[in-house]
Order: structure tokens, then sequence, then C-alpha cells
């Protein structure tokens, strides 16, 4: 009921103004195409339930119509208008051409970042890491100054659960063995049952340390062994990126291992 | 009282173009453009505060404001044409005159093409195909 009252005090606003308007025309000569505009307006509005159910907002689409009229340009105004078209056209071509080069540069970084996966993926044997990759234009010394893309930030996240695997793995014993070659063992929750009782408290601790898959004498050590691996897992990575991108060390950025092996 | 001082320019305008046609005409002519643009800038405020009622309702009831500049469009482009064709048909070039009015009636006759063709394409669509 709200759109009914709004469209009968729009219609009744737009004839009024229309009456008013015809009077306030100057002379005859023009009255006539005056008072047919006006009659038209008054129709659109009449209409404005119809033509929003079918096309949209009428006066959205007056409003677009009348926009498009402008642009193209009144009686005389050629040569004025056509400078300011061009030097729009021409901003809106440099603004494109940014697009599609950010664009470009985006998918290139996924296409590398996709690649340096695979590789430290085929090398190490973890799974699960994740690789992202910066790039950005800089200056080729042997390309007469042109600007090429270049990786300026490389970001190497190694998955949490890798890190968890090899202390689990390093707790049961194997950490003599480089565990990056390892495959991830991921063990069967055991059910924890919690007995309260002071003669039980053995007991419990016994499964708590069952369900993380470590030794319970030797949790402590197992976590410095798992550092350790990190520490091993980053430098290769970054060692093969290095070699394989010819990158400079400091751009590359290894995160997210046991031991927070974060390195710049 | 405004009306008086118009009608006070008008007459005193019309008394010296009157005076001024047998020996200058040029001057005359001039006189009475000067004359007719003071009066138009006389009442140009009036106008001004007109419109801008009719907007401040528009605005607080709601209305769309595309129709409203619409219409505007065709008063002001009817008083240019109007103003300019009187002054060329005060200096007795009447068929520049009809031009000027020619060419006002088409402007205001463009900014119905929009108006026109969301009506036709909304008609069309109800229309089975």
């Amino acid at each position: 009921m709200t759109w009914l009252g709004g469209w009968l005090r729009e219609l009744i606003l737009v004839v009024l103004m229309a009456a008013f308007v015809e009077m306030l025309l100057p002379g005859k000569s023009m009255e006539r195409y005056a008072r047919l505009v006006l009659s038209l307006l008054v129709l659109l509005t009449m209409l404005s339930p119809i033509v929003s159910l079918l096309k949209g907002d009428a006066a959205k689409e007056l409003s677009v119509a009348l926009g498009q009229q402008e642009q193209q340009g009144g009686l005389l105004s050629g040569s004025g208008r056509g400078a300011g078209e061009l030097e729009q056209i021409l901003a809106d071509g440099r603004r494109l051409a940014a697009g599609a080069k950010e664009q470009g540069l985006q998918l290139a970084a996924e296409e590398v970042a996709g690649q340096m996966q695979e590789q430290v993926a085929g090398s190490t044997g973890l799974q699960g890491i994740k690789v992202t990759v910066k790039l950005g234009l800089g200056k080729a010394s042997g390309l007469g100054g042109e600007e090429v893309p270049v990786i300026t930030a490389v970001t190497v996240s190694l998955p949490a659960s890798a890190g968890a695997g090899q202390a689990g793995v390093a707790g049961t014993g194997e950490t003599d063995s480089p565990s990056g070659s390892e495959p991830i063992r991921i063990e069967p929750v055991v059910p924890v049952q919690v007995q309260i009782g002071g003669g039980s408290s053995g007991g419990a601790m016994e499964v708590t340390a069952g369900s993380r898959g470590s030794a319970s004498g030797a949790g402590a050590d197992g976590e410095k062994a798992a550092a350790g691996t990190g520490d091993a897992a980053a430098d290769e990575i970054k060692k093969l990126l290095e070699t394989n991108w010819n990158l400079q060390p400091g751009i590359i950025r290894v995160s997210g291992s046991t031991a927070g092996t974060g390195k710049s | 009282m405004e009306i008086i001082q118009v009608v006070g320019i008008g007459l005193l305008s019309t008394v010296l173009i009157l005076v001024l046609k047998e020996q200058k005409p040029m001057f005359a002519f001039l006189l009475t453009t000067a004359a007719g643009i003071l009066i138009f800038l006389f009442l140009i405020g009036k106008i001004g505060t007109i419109l801008g009622t009719l907007e401040r309702v528009a605005e607080s009831s709601g209305m769309e404001m595309i129709y409203i500049k619409t219409v505007f469009k065709i008063i002001g482009i009817s008083y240019i044409a109007e103003f300019g064709a009187q002054i060329v048909r005060d200096a007795g070039q009447e068929s520049i005159a009809s031009k000027i009015e020619l060419a006002g009636k088409v402007l205001i006759m463009v900014l119905a093409v929009p108006i026109i063709s969301i009506i036709i394409e909304t008609v069309m669509k109800l229309l089975p195909a």
C-alpha cells in the first residue's frame, strides 16, 4: 500500500507542476511543445509501476537516457567536447592498461607460486605447503631499461600438521632420520578417559601422551628435535628456491613450521 | 511595487526608442535590447524563487529529480529562445527570429525523445509478441 500512496503522490505533484510550468512559459509559440513533453512526463509517471515491473526503475532509465543524450553533444558543441572526450578515452585506456598489467602480474605470480610449490613438494616430500609469490616491476639491465616482472617476495608457509607430524615422528624415536622425506601419518585419536582419583593420574598421563603419539618420557627431547628438523626443512627450502629461481636470499621467507622458523 | 518599476522602464525606453528611431535606428535597437535585458534580469530572481520552491517541494515529497530537471530544461529553453527571438524580431529580422524559435522547439522535442522511447518500449513489452 505504501508504493500506491507514493505513486499517487508523485502523480499529483507532476500534474500540478505541469500546470504551473505551463503558466510560466514565456510565449504561445513554445506552449504546444512544452505541453507535449509535460504530458509525456505525466504519462511516464502514471506508467512508472509497469515500467519498473518490466524494465527497472523508470526514473533511472530516464536519467540514463538523458545522460547519454548529453554525452552525445549539443547543437554547437563539437570541437570543445571532442578534446575532453579524447582525454577521457586516453585516461580510460591508461587505467585499463594498468589493470591488465596488474592482472597479468597476479596470474604470473600464481603460476610461479604453483611451480615453486611443486618443486618444494617434490624435493622435500612435504605436503600441504603454501607458497605465496609477490611480483613487481623492475628495470632489467639487458633489455634497454624496460620494466620486467621480478620476484620481490616469496613466502613459504609450512603446514601446522606437518610440524605436528614431525613432532610425533620425532617423539616415537625416529629423530635420527631426516623427517622431511617421511610421509605424514595421521594416527587415530585414542579416546581420552579421565578418572578422578589420586592413583589414576599416571594412567591418564599415559593416555594423553598416547593420543599425541609421543613417548611420555621423551616429550621435551622430541620437541627440540622437531624444532631442529623444522629449521633444517626451512633451510632446505630456501636453498632450493635460491638455486632454482636465482633469487636473493633475503626475499625468501619460510614460516609456520614447528619452532616458528620465520626467516627473512 | 516591482511591476510599476518594470512598466516605468518599459514606457521610458519606448519613448526614447521612438525619439531615437528617426535619428539613429542603430541606437534605438541597442536601447530596445538593453531595456529587454534589464527587465529580464529584474525578473530572473523571481523566476529563480519559483523554480527553487518547486524543487524544494518536489524534493521534500520524494518526487524523482529527473522529472524536475526535465521541466526546468523546458522552461530554460523556452525563455532563452523566446527572448532571443523577440530581440531579433525587434531588429526587423523576422526570419532569423523564427529560426531561433524553431531551434527552441526542436530542443524541447529532443528532451521528449528519451521519455517517448521508454513509454514505447514499455507498451511494446506489454503487448503480446
